[in-house]
């Protein structure tokens, strides 16, 4: 083991970018589970967190509850039936605060203090069918023969609302020689229907402390959802679902207001909130969920088409991305202490990626495909990864103090920019002191200067705009009959520059017509070639160029405003003015 | 917890060395490794602890005999304070490094903090002594000395003096033998 250990960390030999330090892998650790059925608490109340797990076993023997110490296997426990969920959870306000576990396994929850078995929940029986109640009945009186009451039990299953018991059931799967024997063994014993845990959770009873109390929350298989006393372990509440659940988030607090999330086999996701029975809210997937993960107060679910997506606590989907390979498992990475929160995904391509939103932030590369994985404090180190192989391996990973995820975005979407939040500085002495004088005496002071000043500033516009109206100053016509815009470009070095108008009707339909264009300038700095021009008919939208040719007669290096007249024909003032400041002449004059 | 010996281990070596100007000595490792522990056992018992300074995530010890000061940190937390710690690098004259031999698990970040301090231009050039506790060799199945130092790859620090010895900081084992080839090497350093 300790070879194994030096060997993966003499070398980055993950492909992950140096992120994470190789703390342990043991190939032949035998632990056969998924994510569900992983977690981490610390059990001794020595400030080391233990690592326990639901060991499937062979799938029929060997089921066992696991604890590892640091690399080591420490503590074993048997369990009766194959576990669906392991969660650590504080059940009373003990000191020293040492968290119970909860195993969920068939119809039962195991609980263990101290690792040693407390006390055994078992969900109240479904109610049985009558028909099949009467049909066993009649067994037992000796009237009917196995074979007749196979027929019986059939025709009752096909058109029953209330299905058979799981002894009717077992019956219907026997050959014709093992009937009698199964009969004779449970005739006389009252039919039972049970049904069993498909997923486990904790809720916080009313505190969010990381110590305080917690509620148990059970899925089952006859779609109901249940939320468990954490002391009496008596039923709080019973909310249903219109299928089976298979993966369930839970937030919130049961006493204050609280929102379970849950993953059915119906391909649909349901949110159960405090205050109904029944789903809020349902998201329907284009494909079954393999995992759910809350990151924030969105629910990140991966589906079997190798997608994964992100939702609003409402159910509105906020992005999709298709992934490289299936997912196996789903587990969340968590850092309080950074503010990291992601999601990690095991793939069928051995990799374990992780992932910001929709964004890729590492890539894992393991020894084999990953069945389970759980983050977070592990031993005395925070970020540890732990992930079990499909061959039963262990496999330890703690990520590095000097580690950073930059999630530049490939996808289009909002720049990165928009989501970083401005460094808005405190509020300073002086804002203090002027919000303090604002809300104070001087307020009503205050807005009277403010308003009078902005009179005086509209007064100073208006009056400023009438000037350039009357001067006709502007470079667009405020005619309503002529609205024309202009504007003006000097082409050149000089002496000679081409000047060219570029006019515009900007009317929606009528063409303007009769216009004309001239110039004002010094006459003894320069020269037009066209000092009048005729503007064609103006077609509305068009742009036209007018051009013309100004030369500098002056050699002393100087310049001058040429001023520009959109004139109508039979008008005195200009429709339009523009001055253009002419540039220096570098050019020579040659003649 | 522990009281220090009638006459501290450090003490000794001061005056022996009849140093004038005190030597600075860092003893770092990982939370839990036990330096507090070691420390408490080598400072004389009328010694000050000149200050503890507790900061969430982040703490250090100080304090001095006649002739050492000694500054004492956690290696541990998650980055924020790394670069106040490395702050005291500079002034360090010889170095304490403390591992607890008996946490496997943790080992790799134990060699990646030595990497990191190694590679620090405040140590990087120097010649500073640099002695290894493998501590809490007490504890079963804690890995020996020799391991400790294969899975730190300690044979690949060429340029400064190294050493390395298991300890039991609880009943004080091991630590003379350290303290007696620190003491050697400051005495070098100093002719
Ligand atoms: N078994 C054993 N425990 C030790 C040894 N040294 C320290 N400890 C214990 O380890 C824990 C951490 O020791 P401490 O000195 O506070 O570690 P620091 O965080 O590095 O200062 C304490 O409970 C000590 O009693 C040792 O050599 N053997
Ligand atoms: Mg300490």
């Amino acid at each position: 083991m300790y070879l194994q250990v030096s060997a993966m960390s003499s070398g980055d030999s993950s492909g992950d970018g140096g992120k994470w330090l190789d703390a342990h892998y043991d190939p032949m650790a035998g632990l056969y589970t998924f994510s569900s059925c992983v977690d981490l608490a610390e059990l001794s109340g020595d400030g080391e967190s233990r690592l326990l797990v639901g060991d499937l076993g062979s799938g029929s023997a060997g089921m066992k509850l696991k604890v590892y110490r640091g690399t080591s296997l420490t503590s074993e426990s048997t369990l009766l039936d194959l576990p669906s969920g392991v969660v650590a959870f504080f059940m009373d306000l003990h000191e020293p605060r040492i968290p119970a576990v909860a195993v969920a396994s068939g119809p039962c929850i195991y609980v263990y203090k101290n690792l040693r078995p407390y006390f055994k929940f078992t969900l109240p029986s479904l109610q049985v069918n009558t028909l099949e109640q009467d049909v066993w009945q009649q067994v037992r009186e000796g009237q009917i023969d196995p074979l007749t009451l196979k027929e019986m039990l059939e025709s009752i299953r096909r058109k029953a609302d209330v299905p058979l018991s799981m002894r009717s059931l077992r019956f219907l799967s026997l050959d014709p020689d093992e009937m009698d024997d199964y009969v004779q063994l449970h005739k006389q014993q009252p039919i039972r229907r049970q049904t069993v845990i498909t997923c486990i959770s904790t809720l916080k009873k009313s505190t969010a402390d990381d110590d305080g109390v917690s509620c148990l929350v059970i899925g089952t298989e006859s779609c109901d959802v249940y939320v468990l006393d954490p002391e009496a372990f008596i039923i709080l509440s019973k909310m249903s679902l219109p299928a089976a659940p298979s993966f369930m988030d839970v937030t919130g607090q049961f006493d204050v207001e609280f929102r379970i999330t849950v993953a059915c086999r119906n391909g649909n996701i349901y949110i159960l909130r405090r205050d109904s029975d029944k789903p809020k809210y349902c998201i329907e997937l284009a494909s079954h969920p393999v995992g759910l993960v809350r990151v924030g107060k969105n629910v990140v679910v991966g589906c079997t088409d190798e997608s994964l997506q992100g939702f609003t606590q409402k159910g509105k989907r906020l992005w999709r991305t298709v992934l490289a390979a299936p997912i196996t498992t789903m587990a969340a990475m968590d850092l309080p202490t950074r503010g990291f929160q992601a999601v990690l995904l095991g793939l069928a391509n051995c990799e374990v990626q992780l992932y910001r939103d929709k964004n890729l932030l590492s890539t894992i590369k393991t020894p084999d495909v990953v069945t389970s994985i759980c983050f977070g404090r592990y031993g005395r180190e925070d970020g540890t990864l732990i992930m079990t192989t499909r061959a039963g391996g262990l496999i330890v990973k703690i990520l590095k103090r000097t580690a950073v995820f930059d999630d530049r975005d490939g996808a289009p979407g909002p720049p990165q920019a928009q989501s970083i939040r401005l460094n808005v500085p405190k509020k300073t002495k002086l804002y203090v002191d002027q919000t303090l004088r604002v809300s104070g005496e001087s307020g009503a002071a205050m807005h009277r200067a403010f308003q009078m000043d902005l009179s005086r500033l509209r007064l100073a516009a208006a009056k400023a705009y009438v000037k350039a109206l009357e001067s006709s100053l502007t470079p667009v016509s405020s005619s309503l009959s002529e609205p024309l815009k202009m504007n003006a470009v000097v082409q050149g070095l000089g002496p000679t520059f081409k000047l060219t108008l570029n006019v515009q009707n900007t009317a929606a339909c009528r063409p303007v017509m009769n216009l004309a264009v001239s110039f004002l300038y010094d006459e003894s700095l320069y020269r037009v070639k066209n000092p009048f021009l005729r503007i064609p008919l103006l077609v509305p939208g068009l742009i036209y160029p007018i051009q013309t040719f100004v030369e500098c007669t002056s050699d002393k290096g100087i310049a001058d405003i040429i001023k520009v007249f959109v004139l109508h024909e039979g008008r005195s003032s200009p429709l339009l003015t523009a001055h253009i400041n002419m540039p220096v002449s570098e050019g020579l004059t040659l003649n | 917890m522990v009281a220090g010996w009638p006459m501290g281990l450090f003490d000794k070596l001061a005056a022996w060395l009849g140093l004038k100007k005190e030597v600075n000595v860092l003893c770092l490792g990982l939370d839990n490794s036990g330096k507090t522990t070691i420390i408490n056992r080598l400072k004389p018992s009328n010694a000050q602890t000149q200050d503890i300074v507790p900061t969430i995530g982040f703490s250090i010890e100080k304090f001095k005999t006649s002739s050492l000061s000694f500054t004492v940190f956690d290696m541990s937390g998650q980055g924020r304070y790394r670069n106040l710690w490395e702050h005291y690098y500079k002034e360090g004259q010889a170095i304490i490094f403390v591992i607890d031999s008996a946490d496997k698990l943790r080992m790799v970040v134990a060699k990646e903090e030595l990497d990191t301090l190694l590679n620090h231009p405040d140590i990087k050039h120097r010649r500073i002594p640099i002695l290894f506790f493998a501590n809490k060799m007490d504890v079963r199945d804690a890995l020996s000395s020799v391991k400790v130092s294969q899975l730190l790859s300690l044979e690949n620090i060429k340029d400064k003096p190294w050493h390395i010895c298991a300890t039991d900081a609880l009943k004080g084992d091991g630590l003379q033998e350290g303290v007696d080839w620190l003491q050697d090497q400051i005495k070098t350093m100093r002719t």
